[in-house]
């Protein structure tokens, strides 16, 4: 069955202040960030962040997009408990930035406009969830931070590659440096989704990439189950429960919204004149595509590892950029990275930059590794203590070391030569296998925490 | 959307309709009087039909306004931006739920 | 502490320019001076009513160019900790944080905040009767209207028996038609040309603070005080600052004057006409010339101009919904039930008509014709009043159609009747270009007002030619 899904994009822009007003848009207290303009207070006039301008510059450049030499701001009207104005400036008819595109692996995605927006307040439902809350609080922190809208055309065919370009757009804006992924719903959509046959159902306000492509699959399942027994899907508005993983019906769709539009009389008129645009292509951060590209050429990875590092996440590639500095085999690092490391944090369900990894922390890792310090298959286990604690491999390592001394451990190699009669037979008998069980055995009586090397040492000796 | 065939032309339907956006509670009785002079105001409103405006371009404000825009530096503004409303809770604006 | 070398100073003194130069001297005890003008201005509250809020704290530094010398402010605009409602039930007892940035600039430069002046509810009206709290009564026939919206800022300036200069606003006419009724001086600014930050908006791309006073001087000096470029206000004019008491040095002589005839046309009561004319006579005889013109586009501003204004105002007035300040009621139901409770028990029947209208015009399907169509014609009817400018330093007309109307008159009126009494006003407003209305003459006890209107911040001719006049 042919699915069809579009999406609506909220990113958060990562200046210091508001879209229209001087207020940080760091967390703080609540209702602490707030001024005259971003609560609407009768008389308070909003003034455009130039940043934020440069920012979506940035980004239509980056997303293949045709800028408009000339833009506006409208005020879209429709009121609502976290709207400060009961109409937010955003852009219509003239946004910053139309018809762009940006690849995946299953196909381009077209982009029909980006623009930029206030973001509302933040609510909290009291007693109950949105639909059965007895009242809400509101805290206008977020209200005004600066918000970039990209909109795509319906061109996605699954959950899976929805992801894909979430993920690779979020890497972008982060390589563009204007997008901070650790804030908190920094990137919320709203999706889209048809499946033949069926009407367009929009789920709106879903934040994180992994809840977008479950609320997705969910969907899908939904409606396949719907137009099976014969139910028609009418047009509605979903909202997603990222704790029981639902989507939940919010209204129906009987017609387009109408937001009344008009240009907002307080704001002039912004020209983006073609010196501007040049001045920012020259200062324009390498792109996570040339990124990629540079990755393969200078570090001779390939390019599934090259794009799985970059498009993680900019601050995993900026890892294993600074790992490499001083690690001089990065075809390993990228191994250990891309097939422990990242299991390991995706495990947590942090981030790289989240987490306590250091670059020189890994770089002594991989040499013990290197240096058959510890074995490989304790490496594995070691980087799951590694991202657990955050204590250097090589502090790990050494504390275990020293833990056993040499009586204790002689008393424990005794008790196995004693216990495996058998096994050290064999070895005497020239099979050299059995004592590398035989330290195995060892190994995992002092709980790994004795030098392997030592343990055959003090073996050989007594057998 | 609403379809209509004369966009001068009101009616009730219209008013209910433009009065839940507005978030308006109106009476019958106002709903009725609102109508009739909304219909008496279109009626010369309607004279702007006569002009030509095909090679026109819309002036947003009587004086072009262009590219006046502040740096992105932080000003905290400090007041009490709870003052002026009875609806609070722990630093929190109190409002109205959702559904 | 300085006592008055005259006691009874405070008594006969009338005119700002005699107040500025004895309080420069050091002749005045300013808060002897001001508690007389309070208790003066407590009687003609009583007799005329043109304050929402009348402010008794006398405090602040009364020195620089000012002295201390009383303001009234039109209630729209934001003084700090002062009560300001805009004229509606919907702001009562709402305490603005922060001052207007032109409230700002007069405290900064020592003048007294004297209160805050009756108005059509956001400026929605033509005679200042759309009121919540109080309807001015006009000085020269407590019957008749003083005109509006800034109808308590032409009110008290007539009343007052006391130096004093009023801060108006005007987004169609609202200077001008209080100016006319009560026979003051009444300048509306270019658009941009005073800060708008701190005016409460009724139509953002079309309001403008302005001064309405007794005598040209006096309403050259404010101006010159509040008008400049403030980094707080997207829309305001980079232009440097100016001191524009000195064009009344200037003469007319070979002035070029324009006489718009649609301007004197159906409707416009005769007499005030004639009044006019002799006043473009006198200037005439001063060495200016006079010639007749045509604006075939004033017909149409009427429409383009409420579209546009009533577009963006229902979109301002979105915000007044009980959560953060004003009117409210206990938070019962969901939003939508409580958000039009709050907003149907607090806003006039002119607010709502307008909220309508204004919702109406700019709804997908009709937004074309009705919003963008008005913006294009407003294009439209600036290049008009461009291409006129080419030719004219300024164009006189009447202020108003009408004399000042008895309340019992307005009552009667329909709503697009009172708005068609506009039609002198709007183009020019529309247009953002700055005017001036000063007196005319009087018919049957009652002022007329001259209109001279001139092109984009060419305030200085509109202040030489009304000084001529003078």
């Amino acid at each position: 069955m042919k699915v069809m899904i579009g999406l609506e994009i909220h990113c958060q822009l990562s200046t210091k202040t508001k879209l229209f007003c001087s207020d940080s848009i760091e967390n703080a207290e609540p209702n602490k960030n707030v001024c005259p303009v971003c609560l609407g207070f009768p008389g308070s006039k909003p003034k455009i962040n130039k940043k934020a301008l440069d920012y979506g510059i940035m980004v239509a450049l980056a997303l293949n997009c045709k800028i408009n030499k000339s833009m506006f701001f409208s005020r879209k009207s429709y009121f609502y408990p976290d709207m400060a104005k009961n109409y937010q400036i955003t852009q219509y008819e003239i946004p910053l930035a139309v018809d762009g595109f940006l690849e995946t692996e299953d196909g381009k995605i077209r982009i029909r406009r980006i623009h930029l927006e206030e973001d509302p307040a933040k609510l909290l439902h009291v007693g109950g969830d949105i639909t059965s809350a007895k009242y809400v609080l509101v805290d206008y922190n977020r209200a005004g931070v600066p918000l970039l809208e990209i909109v795509t055309e319906p061109d996605f065919t699954s959950p899976k590659q929805v992801r894909e370009f979430l993920e690779k757009l979020s890497s972008i804006l982060e390589h563009l440096g204007v997008y901070d992924s650790s804030r908190e719903a920094s990137l919320r959509v709203d999706a889209n989704i048809s499946l033949e046959g069926g009407e367009r159902i929009e789920i709106k306000n879903i934040s994180g990439f992994a809840d977008v492509e479950k609320a997705l699959n969910y969907e899908i399942v939904r409606q396949k189950g719907l137009l099976r027994m014969n139910v028609k899907i009418e047009r509605e508005t979903r909202h997603y429960d990222a704790e029981r993983r639902i989507t939940k019906s919010l209204r129906k769709k009987e017609y387009e919204e109408d937001y009344g539009y008009i240009f907002d009389p307080d704001l002039p008129e912004i020209e983006i004149t073609e010196d501007w645009i040049k001045q920012i292509k020259a200062n324009m951060p390498e792109l996570p595509h040339d990124r990629v590209k540079r990755f393969v050429s200078m570090y001779g990875l390939n390019e599934y590892q090259a794009k799985v590092i970059v498009y993680t996440d900019k601050y995993l590639a900026d890892f294993f950029e600074e790992c490499c500095k001083s690690y001089k085999k990065p075809t390993e690092a990228a191994k250990w990275i891309i097939t422990y490391l990242l299991k390991s944090l995706n495990w947590h369900g942090i981030s790289i930059r989240q987490s306590k990894i250091k670059p020189k922390d890994f770089v002594e890792f991989l040499e013990l590794i290197d240096k058959k310090v510890i074995t490989e298959r304790y490496a594995k286990e070691l980087i799951k203590d590694y991202v657990d604690t955050g204590v250097s491999p090589r502090k790990i390592v050494e504390s275990k070391l020293t833990k056993i001394d040499d009586s204790q451990l002689e008393k424990i190699i005794e008790d196995v030569i004693k216990e495996n009669s058998k096994a050290v037979e064999e070895y005497r008998t020239g099979k050299t296998k059995a004592l590398e069980f035989l330290i195995g055995v060892v190994l995992s009586k002092t709980n790994k925490q004795a030098d392997p090397k030592k343990i055959r040492e003090m073996l050989l000796k007594k057998i | 959307m609403i379809c209509m065939t004369d966009y001068w032309k009101i009616d009730e339907k219209l008013v209910n309709h433009i009065c839940a956006a507005a978030k308006l509670e109106l009476t019958e009785d106002e709903k009725k009087k609102y109508l009739k002079q909304l219909e008496e105001i279109l009626q010369v409103f309607k004279e702007i039909d006569e002009v030509d405006t095909s090679s026109v371009e819309p002036s947003f404000h009587p004086i072009k306004i262009k590219n006046n825009w502040r740096e992105d530096e932080e000003k905290k503004y400090e007041w009490d931006p709870l003052g002026n409303t009875r609806h609070k809770e722990d630093g929190y604006f109190k409002g109205p739920k959702i559904v | 502490m300085v006592i008055s070398k005259d006691q009874k100073l405070c008594d006969k003194m009338k005119s700002v320019k005699e107040f500025l130069q004895r309080a420069k001297a050091g002749d005045i005890d300013i808060e002897d001076f001001l508690s007389k003008v309070l208790e003066k201005t407590e009687k003609i509250q009583e007799k005329y009513q043109p304050f929402i809020t009348i402010n008794k704290k006398i405090e602040g530094k009364f020195s620089k160019k000012l002295f201390g010398l009383p303001i009234s402010v039109k209630d729209c605009i934001c003084t700090k900790d002062i009560q300001t409602t805009a004229g509606s039930k919907i702001l009562e007892g709402y305490m603005p944080p922060f001052d207007a940035s032109c409230i700002a600039k007069i405290k900064k430069e020592g003048g007294f905040i004297l209160g805050k002046t009756a108005q059509d509810e956001f400026g929605f009206g033509t005679f200042c009767t759309n009121c919540a709290y109080v309807v001015p009564k006009n000085p020269y026939d407590v019957e008749r209207s003083c005109g509006g919206s800034s109808g308590g800022a032409g009110c008290i300036t007539a009343a007052a028996d006391f130096p004093h200069i009023a801060i108006a606003e005007s987004t169609g006419g609202s200077i001008t038609a209080p100016a006319a009724f009560t026979g003051t001086i009444g300048l509306t600014p270019t658009y941009g040309r005073v800060s708008r930050f701190g005016l409460i908006d009724y139509a953002n791309s079309m309001d403008k603070i302005g001064v309405i006073a007794k005598e040209v001087f006096d309403v050259a000096f404010m101006f010159s005080i509040i008008a400049g470029y403030d980094p707080l206000d997207s829309t305001s004019q980079k232009l440097p600052e100016e001191d524009f008491t000195k064009y009344l040095d200037k003469d007319v002589k070979g002035m070029k004057i324009g006489v718009p005839k649609e301007y004197f046309g159906e409707g416009v009561d005769e007499r005030i006409a004639k009044l006019v004319w002799q006043k473009i006579k006198q200037l005439e005889s001063l060495g200016a010339h006079y010639e007749e013109i045509s604006l075939p586009m004033t017909k149409y501003a009427i429409p383009a101009y409420y579209i546009i204004a009533v577009s963006e105002a229902s979109t301002n007035l979105a915000k007044y919904c009980g959560m953060r300040y004003g009117a409210t009621e206990e938070i019962k139901g969901n939003f939508e039930e409580f958000f039009a409770k709050v907003r149907s028990k607090n806003f006039g029947e002119e607010a709502k008509r307008r909220i309508i209208l204004g919702t109406y015009a700019r709804m997908a399907g009709y937004r074309d014709a009705y919003y963008l169509k008005a913006l294009k014609i407003r294009t439209k009817i600036i290049q008009e009043f461009k291409q006129a400018f080419k030719k004219f330093d300024v164009l006189a007309a009447p202020s108003m159609p009408v004399l000042p109307l008895r309340f019992d008159e307005i009552a009667k009126l329909k709503p697009i009747e009172n708005y068609m009494m506009d039609i002198l006003t709007i183009a020019p407003n529309m247009a953002g270009i700055p005017m001036i209305s000063l007196p005319a003459g009087f018919i049957n006890g009652l002022p007329a007002g001259l209109h001279l209107m001139a092109d984009h911040f060419q305030e200085g001719k509109l202040i030489t030619t009304a000084g001529a006049i003078e």
